[in-house]
């Protein structure tokens, strides 16, 4: 009884966490699910071009193969910008009470997640542009979704303990994560890689994401198993070494950001 | 109502770098370490339930600090502290709360964080609009509140939360006269319920009206305990 309401109290505190961080950080009213989508629109416009006439790369439904990549890393690097400031952006209520401050990266992932949700409009509008109907392959998505979130609530630990340590260093830390996203198949098909560079690129977590991402929405088959366990394993490394390290230092937040 | 506080030796350090930036015990590990200091260094006092008590000192004399530590918003490194109730807290004047929300926004988010279920928060809601006096403003972003609707809606939300140990650091001070007879009044009908308000601040007259005892601290130690005249004395007879 106590432990079912210790939870729906935890439960509360992360919905209502959630809630006040997608209006602070993306305000109100009708729109702001346009404001959602404009920043992976204009990444996914940018990177077709770049793809379109620098590259010069051929390849089925380029647009959709780009969104494949886009959609999922958006949520990934906004996970680390939210992560980042989420302490210093609450820094009024954690100088006021005491709260169960272990639920902020959970709220951050919560938060970007919701974003994420509007951002797959984009994969849905590429494959109407480039004429992809849906498969059967769609049914694994859900598990493509979890990985995802997973995936970006391994990050969220230690970028929220790194903004609080060094919120001089956030932009690095974004910068760090857009390289991570070009060192990844990121704006071409693993597939369209030949030598080395194949299996250099798929040391990278991201790639698996956006090869899962590729396999259900625009070649219409099922993620292997790679593309799931994967990136689930590196979420579940990061999460071992950063989330108690992360409950220790939430003790001495206010310290440091009053 | 069964409140009380109870410090044993009650310490709380801070931890420097090279620059001068507080870290925390980890940072410090990693970086080329500074200075260190204790904000409260062998605080121990006891608190009983009905006890009004003002912290008088000095500023940088550790009165926020051990406020904060009463809140659980900073964790001693040292000694045993309990507190037992539910806590209200109005620790700045920012009063805990985010200047792109309402300030229904506001009182939902620090009632649900301080422990209350959401759907009992939200049917409180309408009760912290009528305490805070701020009518309509209450819809309205905090960032167009002034420093006084801050302090309100941060007092209406903790009153909210129906705490059995309610501090207030300064902030209090921010109210007008008209709001102050409202905060007086809420305090002592907590008192009488056998609750206990902890206060620190500068203006003594009003410390006077919801405190019967004080605490005096000079550099994060406890001086002296007593009767709130006798303590004030001897703050300002230093």
């Amino acid at each position: 009884m106590n432990g079912s309401r210790t939870l729906r109290q935890r439960l509360d505190v992360l919905i209502a966490l959630t809630i006040a961080d997608l209006r602070v950080r993306y305000g109100r009213g009708r729109f702001r699910v346009v404001k959602w989508l404009i920043d992976p629109l204009a990444a996914l416009g940018v990177y077709l071009v770049l793809v379109s006439f620098a590259v010069s790369k051929s390849g089925e439904a380029r647009g959709l193969s780009i969104a494949c990549a886009v959609v999922p890393f958006q949520l990934v690097i906004a996970t680390a910008v939210n992560s980042m400031s989420s302490v210093l952006s609450r820094r009024n209520v954690v100088l006021n009470m005491g709260f169960d401050k272990t639920l902020i990266p959970v709220s951050s992932v919560l938060t970007e997640t919701a974003v994420f949700i509007a951002d797959l409009a984009l994969i849905v509008m590429t494959m109407a542009i480039y004429r992809v109907a849906p498969t059967t392959a769609i049914l694994w998505f859900p598990l493509i979704f979890v990985v995802t979130v997973v995936f970006a609530l391994g990050f969220a630990y230690p970028l929220t303990v790194f903004g609080v340590w060094y919120p001089e260093l956030r932009l690095f830390g974004v910068s760090a994560l857009r390289t991570l996203f070009f060192i990844a198949a990121a704006l071409i098909p693993l597939a369209s890689v030949e030598g080395d560079a194949h299996w250099l690129l798929q040391i990278n977590p991201l790639t698996e994401i956006f090869e899962s991402y590729r396999d259900v929405f625009l070649y219409g088959r099922a993620p292997s198993a790679l593309n799931v366990l994967y990136p689930l394993a590196f979420a579940a490394l990061l999460l071992a070494a950063f989330a108690p390290l992360y409950r220790r230092e939430q003790r001495q937040f206010a310290k440091v950001v009053d | 109502m069964n409140a009380s506080v109870s410090a044993a030796g009650v310490g709380v350090r801070f931890l420097f770098d090279r620059e001068n930036r507080v870290v925390t015990p980890t940072l410090a590990r990693l970086r080329r370490r500074g200075p260190e200091t204790w904000g409260l260094r062998d605080i121990s006092f006891q608190i009983g339930p009905g006890e009004g008590v003002a912290l008088i000192g000095a500023s940088g004399s550790g009165k926020t600090t051990l406020l904060r530590t009463l809140a659980s918003v900073l964790v001693p490194d040292e000694g045993r502290l309990e507190v037992s109730g539910r806590i209200g807290s109005l620790l700045s004047i920012e009063a805990g709360l985010l200047s792109t929300l309402t300030g229904r926004e506001n009182a939902l988010l620090i009632g649900v964080l301080a422990g209350v279920p959401l759907q009992t928060m939200r049917a409180r809601l309408d009760d912290v609009r009528e305490l805070s006096r701020l009518g309509d403003n209450f819809e309205r972003p905090v960032s167009s509140f002034s420093q006084g609707m801050r302090a309100r809606l941060g007092f209406a939300a903790a009153e909210q939360l129906d705490p059995d140990v309610l501090l207030l650091d300064e902030v209090h001070e921010a109210f007008d006269h008209e709001y102050r007879e409202v905060v007086e009044r809420q305090v002592a009908a907590l008192l009488l319920r056998g609750g206990i308000v902890v206060a620190a601040g500068h203006d003594h007259p009003m410390l006077a009206r919801l405190c019967d005892r004080g605490l005096l601290l000079e550099k994060g130690q406890l001086k002296a305990s007593g009767p709130r005249d006798e303590i004030v004395q001897a703050y300002l007879g230093r």
